[in-house]
C-alpha cells in the first residue's frame, strides 16, 4: 500500500473525526473477518485440531490435500507460461511495429476481455474433447490461458508503448532482427509488467473452479478450487465431518493466501495498470 | 498507427494468416483481396515485410483467438439451432425454437435482471463504502495495513472458496451467524438466510458487497497519485471530513469510479460461483444469474445443449456489447 502524503493526513487532522473514523473501521473489519471467524470456528467442531491432520494423513475420496495443491500449482504455471510468452511476442507486435489494421485488431482482441467462462462452456469442451486433452493439465491451462490473453495484450501494451521506440530503433541500425531486438532489448525492459502478469495469472489459475469442474473427469486432477465441491461431497455429507469439511475449506485457502501474502505488491500494480479485468 | 480507418477487411486481412481454418473460406478470401490491394496502393517491400514480420509475433495469439473464440462463437451459434447433448452426436435441427423457449422462461429473463441488479449492488457498495474506506485507510490512520489487507484479501480467493464460507455460517440451524445471534439473545434475527426468497436474494447481495477489495485497491491507487495541494488548502479552508469527501474526493475520482463500474459489470456475468456455491440458485430459481443459468443446462443430462447454447448466445451478446461500449467510453476520454 502506498504511503500517505501529509496533505491525506490533513483530512483528519480533528481528534473526533479521528476517533470516530477509527470505530468505523474497527466494525467493518470485524464484519469483515466474521466469515473467516465462522470457517474457523466450525472446522474446530467434532475433532479439533484432529480435523487438520486427519486431512494431511487421509485422502478425500481419491486425492490428498497435497495432490490439490500439486495440481493447482502445475495449472497455474502452464497457465502462467503460456500467457507470458504468446503476450509478450503479442505485445511487441502491438507497441512495436507497425502494420494495416494494427488498432482494430487491437480493439477486437481486447473486446474479448468480456468473455465470461460460462458462456463458451459447450465449444470449449468439444474442442478440447476433440484435441485428446481431457484430463491433462493443458486441456485446463488452455482454456485459461485464452481467457486471460485479452487482459495480457491490454497490459502488455500499456506497458509497451511507453518503451520509448527510440532504444528499438538504435537496436535496428545495429542490424538487429526483429526477434532479437524482441529477445534482448524488448523482453527486458518488460520484465516488470511479465513478472506481474504471470503472478496474476497463478492467482487467476487458483481462482478458478469452472474449467477444473467440467474438464477433468478423472479425480486425480482435482485442483484446490475443485475440492470445495468434491469435498463436500464427501464430507459435508455427514454431520459428523462437517467440521473436517470446514478445516478442508481453510486448507484449500493456503495457496491462494501465500500467493497473496508474498505477491501483493505485483497483484496490485498488475491490476491497477492493465486496467479492468475482474 | 500508420493509415487510417482500416475497418473490418484491415481485421480480416491480420487476422487470416495461415492459420485460418478451411472452414472460413470468406475471411480467406477477404484477406487475400486485402492484401492484393494493399500491395497496389502502398509502399513497397519494407512496409510487406514488417506485415509479415508483425504476423509471425501475432501468430500464436491468433491461433489462441481462431481456436477459442472466433471457431467458438461459430460452434456456439451453430449448437443453439440444434437440439443436442454433450456427446454432439445426431444433433437435431430446431431452427430458431431454443431462443423460443429462452425468451418465454420467465427464470431466464429472471436471471438476467439478477445480474443487473447484483451488479447494480455492487457498484453502488463499491462507490459508497469501497470509496470511502479507501479514503479512510489513505488518511494514515492506524493498522490501515491491516485493514487494508482484510478488505482486499477475500477477493484475491478462490471465489468458490468464499461462497462456500458464506453458504455453511448462513445454514440456519447450525451455521455460525446464527448460533452468534442465538448466544447474544438475538433470536429474532436469525433467520432462514438461505431458504427464504428474500433473504437468500440479500445474501448474495451480502457476498456481492463483501468482494469490494478491488474497488478499494483501484480508489487507493489513484488517492495516492492525488495532487493534494487542493484538499490542503480546502482543510485550512475549515472543511469537515464529511464535507471533502463528498464535494471534493469524490469528483476526483471520476476515471476511478469508470473503472469500477465497469469492472462490476463484467465481473457479474463472471461472478458464477458466488450463486452457485451459496443459493445453488435457489430457492426456485430465485437468485440465478446467467452464468448458473447455462451451466446448469449446459451440464445436466439429456438434449439440453443447444438450449443451453442459445443462452450462452445471449449472454455472450450481452457482455461484448458492454465492452464495445467501455471501449469507446475509454477510446474518447483519451482523446
Amino acid at each position: 500500500m502506498a504511503e500517505t502524503s501529509d496533505a491525506m493526513r490533513v483530512l483528519t487532522g480533528r481528534k473526533r473525526d479521528r476517533r470516530i473514523l477509527q470505530g468505523m473501521l474497527l466494525l467493518m473489519g470485524a464484519i469483515w473477518l466474521f466469515p473467516i471467524y465462522a470457517a474457523i470456528k466450525r472446522s474446530l467442531e467434532g475433532g479439533g485440531t484432529g480435523n487438520y491432520t486427519a486431512l494431511f494423513t487421509d485422502p478425500v475420496g481419491d486425492v490428498t490435500i497435497y495432490d490439490t495443491y500439486l495440481n493447482s500449482f502445475i495449472i497455474a504455471a502452464l497457465h502462467a507460461a503460456i500467457v507470458v510468452g504468446v503476450g509478450a511476442l503479442a505485445g511487441y507486435a502491438f507497441s512495436k511495429l507497425h502494420f494495416r489494421g494494427k488498432e482494430a485488431l487491437y480493439y477486437g482482441i481486447v473486446l474479448c476481455l468480456a468473455v465470461p467462462g460460462t458462456a463458451i462452456l459447450v465449444p470449449l469442451y468439444y474442442t478440447i474433447r476433440e484435441a485428446g486433452l481431457f484430463d491433462n493439465y493443458l486441456g485446463v491451462a488452455l482454456p485459461e490461458a485464452a481467457l486471460t490473453l485479452p487482459f495480457a495484450v491490454l497490459l502488455l501494451r500499456n506497458f509497451g508503448d511507453n518503451i520509448p521506440d527510440s532504444l528499438i530503433e538504435a537496436a535496428r541500425m545495429d542490424r538487429a532482427g526483429h526477434w532479437q531486438v524482441f529477445r534482448t532489448v524488448y523482453l527486458p525492459l518488460c520484465r516488470p509488467a511479465l513478472v506481474n502478469l504471470s503472478i496474476l495469472c497463478v492467482m487467476w489459475s487458483l481462482q478458478d473452479f469452472l474449467f477444473p469442474s467440467l474438464l477433468f473427469t478423472d479425480e486425480k486432477y482435482t485442483t484446490a478450487a475443485k475440492a470445495v465441491q468434491s469435498f463436500q461431497q464427501y464430507l459435508a455429507t455427514s454431520p459428523s465431518d462437517i467440521g473436517k469439511y470446514n478445516a478442508s475449506l481453510v486448507l484449500l485457502a493456503v495457496p491462494a493466501l501465500l500467493l497473496v501474502v508474498f505477491g501483493l505488491r505485483f497483484i496490485t500494480a498488475g491490476l491497477t495498470s492493465g486496467g479492468v479485468k475482474e | 498507427m500508420t493509415t487510417t480507418a482500416p475497418g473490418p477487411a484491415g481485421t480480416a486481412s491480420a487476422g487470416a494468416g495461415p492459420a485460418a481454418p478451411r472452414r472460413l473460406p470468406g475471411l480467406r478470401r477477404a484477406g487475400k483481396a486485402g492484401r492484393a490491394r494493399k500491395a497496389k496502393r502502398i509502399d513497397g517491400p519494407q512496409q510487406r515485410g514488417m506485415m509479415r514480420t508483425a504476423l509471425l509475433f501475432l501468430l500464436p495469439l491468433l491461433a489462441f483467438y481462431l481456436v477459442f473464440y472466433v471457431f467458438g462463437f461459430v460452434f456456439l451459434a451453430r449448437t443453439s439451432l440444434q437440439r443436442t447433448d454433450l456427446s454432439f452426436m445426431d444433433p437435431e435441427s430446431v431452427g430458431l425454437e431454443n431462443y423460443r423457449l429462452l425468451f418465454t422462461d420467465d427464470r431466464f429473463i429472471r436471471a438476467l435482471l439478477n445480474n443487473v441488479v447484483f451488479a447494480a449492488a455492487a457498484v453502488a457498495g463499491a462507490l459508497t463504502l469501497g470509496f470511502f474506506l479507501a479514503v479512510v485507510l489513505s488518511t494514515g490512520i492506524r493498522g490501515r495495513k491491516v485493514f487494508y489487507a482484510v478488505f482486499l484479501v477475500p477477493s484475491l480467493m478462490p471465489v468458490a472458496l468464499i461462497a462456500s464460507v458464506f453458504g455453511g455460517m448462513m445454514e440456519s440451524r447450525y451455521g455460525t451467524l446464527n448460533e452468534t445471534l442465538r448466544s447474544a439473545h438475538l433470536d429474532f434475527l436469525a433467520g432462514h438466510w438461505l431458504t427464504e426468497p428474500g433473504l437468500a436474494y440479500a445474501v448474495v447481495i451480502g457476498i456481492f458487497v463483501y468482494l469490494v477489495g478491488l474497488p478499494i485497491m483501484y480508489y487507493t491507487a489513484d488517492l495516492s497519485a492525488l495532487n493534494t495541494s487542493l484538499l490542503e488548502a480546502a482543510v485550512l479552508d475549515g472543511a469537515s471530513f464529511p464535507q471533502l469527501l463528498r464535494t471534493m474526493l469524490f469528483p476526483l475520482m471520476r476515471t476511478t469510479h469508470k473503472t469500477v463500474v465497469i469492472s462490476i459489470l463484467l465481473m457479474s456475468f463472471r461472478a458464477f460461483e458466488i450463486v452457485f456455491f451459496s443459493t445453488k440458485g435457489g430457492p426456485a430459481g430465485g437468485t440465478e444469474i446467467s452464468g448458473t443459468y447455462v451451466y446448469n443446462y449446459a451440464t445436466s443430462p439429456g438434449p439440453r445443449v443447444g438450449y443451453a447454447s442459445a443462452a450462452a448466445v445471449v449472454v455472450l451478446l450481452l457482455a461484448l456489447l458492454l465492452s464495445a461500449i467501455q471501449l469507446r467510453f475509454s477510446k474518447k476520454s483519451e482523446e
